[in-house]
């Protein structure tokens, strides 16, 4: 059977289902950049006690387990979602593309519930990065001691100038492509790749802001403005949150992940992990997973969680034992509290030229004024604000549900499509306790507590909020933009439920992503945060992944892992 | 009729011979002189025709891309084909003396690229960002309009050196005219050399082949730029090789786009697209052109020293 599949796959470029049959293994893994294409990936048994086991591969585990792989040590990394071949696997549809998307049932609610799925989590080999929109942003330093510098939040245990190094890595290892100079916050080396031509919408941000007088840049992106081995330059389409199938964007998924199968790494597609197993001593031994129908167990000398600041907490919730009633890692009884959404507010108009705003990836252009000017703010933390560029179901979808739109108005308003500019802010959302993924009694197809997401915007969210909705209604009219509107009620990514710092009473992990309970759990994803910035999370979570790697090996060469 | 040159070269490059020469028949020496002044000529009229043939599918490529949405962008396409044509007809033609349509093409190519970068200028000038990088780079591209002017210079040059009575060496502008060639040839070397630099910047230089029309070329500018002001009566054999190596290069440099082109999502099969984002495959023939007058300055200082 096997030998019959590899002839299909290999010879004639037919694909075979990624969704339903694992893509990686008997000693291959898809080659993410040929049709039908295979490379070699070396396998271990699941009674090999291999160094590492992580759950997930998005932006924290697939990069942990490059960087670990290339460190020397084993790794079998596993994911729920499917092993894509971008080339021959993604579809210009975009209802066929919700196939990326963290689907499963999850239970919201909250004064404010958050909308899960295709804007914040992702369920593929390569995590969220899959479909994420690539801005790929450094943290304002004083985020880093947002508690002692600026007064809010909470401080991370974390240097600014051990990360910059960290980013720069990352900026690196993605060819960033990003401005010759960038306006705010201290020097940074040059992005590898120059920045992207605009489109209109991107420059009516510009206009926008230069009326406004503040500076403005185009946008550091995770997508190639030239050639890179077998990535081609982007070519604009727009597709970006669909999954790019052209392999222009430099997600995880080809990126870090080849490099980590050269490595030695094996990864495991369509593998839930239901369970992370502890033994008596109070050490984790491995994961209970589910491949192809049956449950399996891994064993491993250290277990790494990276599935998303839902998925993180959910799992260390469900692996709750007599010893750990609360769940792993949860002395502190932090685990899954303060989870972080981003606002994700926009203010759209009219242009009485043609703009279309799909051209090309959706944030060409962006501002980190209210990132890094602290005065004129009525609130803790910050925001940037980007172009924008939703594809048509998408912005059919936003014009039913912001105006209650449909039938004839529908299709009326949809002809003023290409006309339509928007700006949309990422901004910082402050850590709350209230804030957190607990368990609801349902089960998913797994048999496995579903989680319940609770969620509530705070005060100084609503006030930053309602400060950048302001601007940016300023800045549309600043550039005679007409029938301007607020849409208020989105967010993007997710933080925190798993936050690090020094002190195992108030976090869950120390600046290693070791958990202080269990010295042979790890932690490393988005769930780490203290506090989100006003910036877009991943190029932060793959440079703490980067730093983590390094952490460790250093602690394997001092005999303290 | 390399050969013949260089055996030119050798005997005026003997103080004796040249004595030999003026003790002998005045009309063979007149002929002569108009000989080599219309062979240097011809060789112009070569890199004039060179480096219009690579800004006409420049242009044509780069406008078509902008869908020719102001009239003026026909222009240089315009001026670029009859440069073509009067370069064609100019290298064909035996006779001295300037031409006078062929003189009225060049000073349009000359003009129309100083036209055409103030128009360049201009549309990067009033975009948000002004003259920022990212102008630069996405903009209209600030140097191209000036190979048309060098173009046209080179043209006119050539008419100027056709132009020249026998005996003295030629004349432009009262300056003797190899090391006129010689030294707007560097300057439009390193004005080239310039606008790839910044291309190349733009692609990051993602290969290391990219390195080259930013290293190859602007020695051959500095060796030129010496030919310009140093003695005449050496023979530069470097510098020669120097610019055959350049010429080469500009035709290498197709090649490299065209591998470049391949390396666009959907290589060469999707070409309708490609050949519009890839990099510009007529670009570096321009240094072809260049490397071609700097042959023709040379040339022309052999055969006429002027010291
Ligand atoms: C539409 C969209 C646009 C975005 N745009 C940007 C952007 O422009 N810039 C930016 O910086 N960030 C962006 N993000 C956010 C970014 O993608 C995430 O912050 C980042 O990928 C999170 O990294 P992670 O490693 O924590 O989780 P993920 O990358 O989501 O990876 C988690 C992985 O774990 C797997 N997993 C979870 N639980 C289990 C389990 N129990 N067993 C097995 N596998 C499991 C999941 O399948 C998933 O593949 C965007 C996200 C989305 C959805
Ligand atoms: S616009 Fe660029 S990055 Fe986005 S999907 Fe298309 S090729 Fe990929």
């Amino acid at each position: 059977m096997a030998t019959t599949t590899r002839k299909r796959c290999g010879r004639t470029g037919v694909s075979d289902d990624p969704q339903h049959v694992p893509r990686a293994r008997d000693g291959r893994a898809p080659d993410v950049f040929r049709h039908g294409g295979w490379v070699p990936m070396r396998c271990y048994g699941e009674n090999d006690e291999v160094d590492f086991a992580i759950v997930g591969t998005g932006a924290g585990g697939g990069t942990l387990a490059c960087r670990l792989a290339e460190a020397g040590f084993s790794v079998v990394a596993l994911d729920a979602g499917p092993y894509w071949r971008p080339l021959e696997d993604f579809a210009s549809d975009e209802h066929e593309q919700t196939k990326l998307y963290w689907t499963d049932e999850r239970i919201v609610d909250g004064e404010n519930p958050l909308q899960l799925g295709s804007n914040n989590s992702g369920k593929s080999v390569g995590g969220s990065t899959v479909h994420f929109a690539m801005v790929s942003l450094r943290f304002r330093p004083e985020w880093f001691k947002a508690r002692s510098k600026l007064g809010y939040g909470a401080d991370w245990p974390l240097d600014w100038r051990e990360m910059w190094d960290y980013y720069t890595e990352v900026e690196q290892a993605l060819k960033i492509s990003g401005p010759v100079r960038y306006p705010w916050g201290p020097k940074r080396p040059r992005y590898p790749y120059r920045p992207h031509e605009l489109n209109a919408a991107a420059l009516v941000l510009a206009q926008g802001a230069e009326a406004m007088g503040i500076d403005w840049t185009p946008t550091p992106l995770a997508t190639v403005s030239a050639p890179r081995g077998l990535s081609p330059p982007c070519v604009y389409r727009g597709f970006c949150t669909l999954g790019c199938s052209t392999n222009a964007k430099q997600s995880v998924l080809i990126t870090w992940l080849p490099r980590a199968l050269a490595a030695g790494a094996e990864i495991r597609d369509l593998a839930m992990v239901g369970r992370v197993e502890v033994n008596e001593a109070g050490l984790a031994t491995g994961v209970h997973y589910h491949r192809e129908g049956a449950w399996h167990f891994q064993r491993a000398r250290n277990v790494v969680v990276a599935g998303y600041a839902i998925e993180t907490p959910r799992l260390l919730l469900n692996s709750a034992t007599a010893r750990y009633p609360d769940g792993l890692a949860n002395s502190s009884g932090l685990v899954g509290k303060n989870l972080m959404a981003q606002s994700n507010q926009a203010v759209w108009g009219l242009m009485e030229d043609e703009i279309r705003a799909y051209k090309g990836p959706p944030s060409l252009s962006m501002t980190e004024h209210w990132n890094y000017q602290d005065r004129g703010k009525d609130f803790f933390g910050g925001y940037c604000y980007m172009s924008q560029g939703p594809l048509p179901a998408l912005w059919a979808t936003t014009q039913a549900g912001a105006h209650g739109l449909w039938g004839d108005a529908l299709m009326r308003d949809m002809e003023k499509y290409n006309h339509q500019v928007g700006l949309k802010i990422v901004g910082e959302m402050l850590p709350q306790k209230r804030n957190r993924v607990t368990l609801a009694d349902e089960k998913d197809q797994y048999g496995l507590p579903i989680a319940r997401v609770t969620y509530s915007w705070c005060d100084n969210d609503k006030r930053l909020i309602e400060h950048s909705l302001r601007f940016m209604t300023q800045a549309l009219e600043a550039v005679d933009a007409r029938d301007i509107w607020r849409q208020e009620d989105d967010t993007c990514h997710l933080n925190g439920t798993a936050r690090m710092g020094d002190d195992p009473r108030t976090s869950v992990v120390n600046a290693d992503c070791r958990s202080w309970d269990i010295s042979n759990l790890w932690i490393c994803d988005g769930s780490v945060f203290p506090t989100v910035g006003g910036v877009n999370p991943s190029l932060t979570i793959q440079a703490i992944a980067c730093r983590t790697a390094d952490r460790i090996r250093a602690l394997a060469a001092r005999g303290e892992l | 009729m390399r050969l013949r040159s260089r055996r030119s070269v050798q005997h005026f490059a003997n103080p004796l011979a040249a004595l030999d020469r003026q003790a002998g028949d005045p009309l063979l020496t007149a002929r002569l002189d108009r000989g080599s002044a219309v062979r240097a000529a011809q060789r112009l009229n070569r890199a004039a025709g060179t480096l219009a043939i690579a800004v006409l599918f420049d242009s044509a490529m780069e406008h078509y891309r902008g869908s020719f949405h102001n009239r003026a962008m026909y222009t240089p396409l315009v001026s670029a084909s009859l440069s073509l044509l009067a370069s064609a007809h100019g290298t064909a033609d035996p006779r001295s003396g300037a031409h006078k349509l062929r003189d009225g093409i060049y000073a349009f190519a000359g003009l129309a690229g100083i036209a055409g970068t103030a128009f360049h200028v201009y549309n990067i000038g009033k975009r948000p960002g002004g003259f920022s990088w990212l102008n630069l780079f996405y903009s209209a591209p600030i140097g191209a309009p000036m190979a048309l002017s060098l173009s046209g210079m080179l043209g006119f040059l050539s008419e100027r050196v056709r132009d020249n009575p026998p005996g003295p060496p030629p004349l432009i502008f009262g300056l003797p005219a190899g090391r006129v060639t010689a030294a707007m040839t560097s300057a439009g070397l390193l004005g080239t050399v310039g606008e790839a630099g910044l291309l190349h910047f733009r692609g990051a230089y993602h290969d290391p082949a990219m390195f080259l029309p930013v290293s190859v070329p602007p020695l051959a500018a500095a060796l030129l730029a010496e030919s310009a002001v140093g003695r005449s009566r050496v023979r530069r054999r470097f510098t020669t090789w120097w610019l055959r190596f350049t010429a080469l290069l500009g035709f290498a440099g197709v090649g490299f786009h065209s591998l470049g082109v391949a390396r666009n999502m959907g290589g060469w099969r999707n070409w309708s697209q490609n050949l519009l984002n890839g990099p510009p495959l007529p670009a570096p023939p321009s240094f072809t052109g260049l490397a071609l007058a700097g042959l023709a300055a040379l040339g022309l200082m052999e055969d006429h020293p002027d010291e």
